[in-house]
């Protein structure tokens, strides 16, 4: 059997137990990664070539360039960040710095708030390796983990056996789901592990677990099996190990974080129960360590001399929207893929630099496009998992292109 | 086209409720601008009784709009055992975020799962495809 | 998977032996177990007015090319190779409880189920429980799969 085992960079749980037959320096066979991750790491079928202005050009030329674009802009906009390296995350940092621009990544419009809380110690949290080997409860809020990342169900929450959870996920483990529609998820924790709540019921349905817990009868706007929650609370009550997945479905729903905190303070009263945001891109969770360390602030940040602004002003939708920044970087994502139509439109009235192995649409619109190897096949590199555990990432083949993080220390020095 | 293009279509507002999907996801990473793709991503998927309602058939291709955008996409049965007349879904992609409302209320993080559409019946028009939504 | 009365009522119940058979209903027994395809029902095939039930039926029996001689079929387009079947396996657990009976990679090679290039892959499958003398209907692979795509026949 392979011993050599890689990375799958296809997500944030950043699987380490890939093994992989190579022929004639190519990735012949994956071994374990998922269809999501298999895909991701025999890469994209389009490629991105060195670009300016549409004329195919050298890296050098291209890297100027990009510099050029950087220095003559009063407030670049560095964006993107979460399918990017540590390494290259933090070159980006300091090109904002030295630009006095604003700085952001995809966790802006997804798990920023959730991280924040848990950066911030407001939310009990663990890790996966924890959930594996003690976790007896697990709930996935407003997540899709069989869609999103496929691994997460067989590998950490729900199927192995762990050390304290040595009889199997039938008798030792509890699934929950509580979603807005009957996802694959749902289905595998069955009728009784499953809470359907009406779009933007999350809140109330937080309240009413409170109530629950409490011993009180729940209330909420809506119609709910009140007999099914009591018996939801008795479970929760009675967990060892409990841990809730917050996927987008709750992020988007929350209009702040009080009934969560509300609820997961009543949760560590009655019982112990940890979170762990669903972060999808493979980095999301280590760009905002990155900055956290660099600035305090997870993400939306603006340097500005001496001085780190923070503030929803800064995000990279309402930058573009106020049409605040006249220049942009976008490395490691896709706006005109992920954001508002209306939103990212604005980019294309701007000098657009795209660093990525693939063509994106947003790369359709730059002005430099610059190829990088892609990270955890032909480069290597470091990533924070979901949980906030750093993961070293090894190359498996050779490329002539060069590392984002190698791409990002060079524009860094041309400014 | 036949007879029914000169007739009005019903129009029908519907709230979008936007998810992920792993094979879509896959094709994705594959190309972003290739068929498999689209085809997965230009679909949205509603209860029965709107099917009914709006006077079109399992896949036959919807118009989809409002002030922030209009795409046309192929409807299919949510294939879901409860009710959900009214709500839609849609893969989370660029064509749910041609119609995402632009307006976040300051706040940074626009509504990408929970927001309207009127749709109708394109008449046989064919899906908007990705180059057209760039 | 359907049932053998589901399967009878789509085909032309009009007993007419050409495919073989004695009636319409022993067809529909040996569609069920694969040992014959929709297509060997010649007025199936050849008539307009099942056109309809032809590819209804069609559509219930994808072709497989992949059945083991256990008769454990992975549907491959509909995998997702999540791995919940390689854990939950009590096969795959007992040869390997450190690798994949742990939700790892395997670290054995006498385990039944294991994930390659995206997609789960049957080997070894004389070990299932469902199959030899001392078998029994376990359905872990089955109930832990969140897209059905393992499927017994």
């Amino acid at each position: 059997m392979e011993n050599d085992y890689y990375v799958c960079t296809g997500c944030a749980l950043l699987c380490d137990d890939i093994g992989v037959e190579l022929e004639g320096g190519k990735l012949n066979k994956v071994h374990t990664a998922c269809r999501k991750g298999f895909a991701f790491m025999k890469g994209c079928t389009n490629p991105m070539e060195c670009a300016v202005n549409g004329e195919r050009t050298d890296i050098d030329s291209a890297i100027k360039e990009a510099a050029s674009i950087l220095r003559n802009a009063e407030r670049p906009l560095i964006f993107g960040h979460a399918n990017s390296s540590s390494g290259a995350q933090k070159k980006a940092i300091d090109i904002a710095r030295k630009t006095n621009g604003f700085i952001d990544d995809t966790s802006s419009f997804c798990q920023g708030p959730m991280v924040e809380a848990i950066m911030e110690g407001k939310l009990k949290t663990c890790t996966l390796d924890d959930v594996r080997h003690k976790a007896d409860v697990i709930i996935y809020w407003g997540a899709d983990p069989a869609n999103s990342h496929p691994r997460h169900m067989s590998r950490y929450s729900y199927f192995p056996r762990g050390k304290e959870r040595q009889r199997g996920w039938e008798e030792d483990r509890t699934a929950i789901t509580i979603d807005v529609r009957k996802s694959d998820t749902a289905e595998i924790c069955g009728q009784n592990g499953f809470y359907q709540i009406p779009v933007k019921g999350d809140a109330e349905f937080m309240d009413a677990m409170v109530s629950a817990l409490s011993g009180k009868i729940p209330k909420t706007s809506y119609d709910l099996d009140k007999k099914k929650l009591l018996e939801l609370a008795s479970i929760l009550k009675k967990a060892k190990f409990g841990v809730i997945f917050a996927g987008l479905g709750m992020v988007y729903a929350l209009d702040d974080r009080e009934p969560l905190y509300k609820l997961m303070d009543k949760l560590n009263s009655v019982s112990n129960f940890h979170l762990i945001p669903m972060a999808g891109h493979y980095n999301m969770r280590g760009f905002n360590e990155n900055l956290f360390e660099e600035t305090g602030y997870i993400n939306r940040v603006k340097f500005s001399g001496e001085e780190v602004l923070h503030g929803p002003e800064y995000s990279v939708v309402e930058a573009l929207r106020q049409k605040a920044v006249d220049a942009a970087l976008v490395i490691g994502a896709d706006p005109l893929s992920s954001l508002p139509r209306s939103v990212v439109r604005y980019l294309e009235e701007i000098p657009l630099i795209v660093i990525d192995p693939c063509h994106t649409l947003t790369s359709v619109k730059a002005n430099v496009t610059i190829p990088c190897g892609l990270v955890g096949v032909e480069t290597g590199g470091s990533a924070v998992r979901m949980d906030g555990i750093e993961i070293e990432v090894k190359q498996i083949v050779d490329t002539d292109r060069l590392s984002d993080e190698e791409i990002m220390t060079r524009i860094s020095e041309a400014l | 086209m036949g007879f029914g293009q000169f007739l009005s279509a019903p129009e029908t507002k519907l709230r979008i409720v936007t998810y992920r999907d792993v094979f879509q996801d896959s094709a994705k990473v594959a190309s972003i601008f290739g068929e498999d793709y689209e085809k997965l991503s230009a679909v949205i998927k509603l209860d029965p009784q709107d099917i009914s309602k709006l006077s079109i058939k399992e896949g036959d291709t919807l118009i989809l709009k409002n002030s922030f955008g209009k795409v046309i996409v192929k409807a299919l049965n949510s294939g879901y055992d409860h009710s959900h007349t009214g709500t839609a879904y849609m893969v989370n992609s660029p064509w749910s975020n041609a119609l995402v409302p632009e307006d976040s209320g300051g706040t940074g993080v626009p509504d990408f799962k929970d927001f309207e559409v009127l749709a109708s019946s394109a008449k046989g028009g064919k899906v908007t495809g990705i180059k057209e939504i760039i | 998977m359907a049932s053998v009365m589901e399967i009878y009522q789509l085909l032309p119940k009009t007993n007419c032996k050409e495919c073989g058979k004695s009636t319409c209903m022993a067809f529909a027994v040996d569609l069920l177990s694969r040992k014959v395809k929709v297509g060997d029902c010649p007025p199936l095939v050849r008539e307009d007015k099942y056109k309809a039930n032809y590819e209804k039926l069609s559509g219930m029996f994808t072709p497989v090319d992949n059945v083991t001689e256990t008769g454990l079929i992975v549907h491959a387009d509909k995998c997702i190779g999540c791995g919940n079947c390689v854990v939950a396996c009590p096969v795959n657990v007992a040869a390997d409880p450190m690798g994949a009976g742990s939700g790892k990679a395997p670290t054995c090679d006498r385990i039944i189920l294991k994930v390659e290039d995206g997609i789960v892959k049957a080997m070894n499958v004389q070990e299932c429980r469902r199959f030899g003398e001392n078998k029994i209907l376990c359905v872990a692979c089955i109930d832990t799969c969140p897209t059905k795509a393992i499927e017994f026949v």
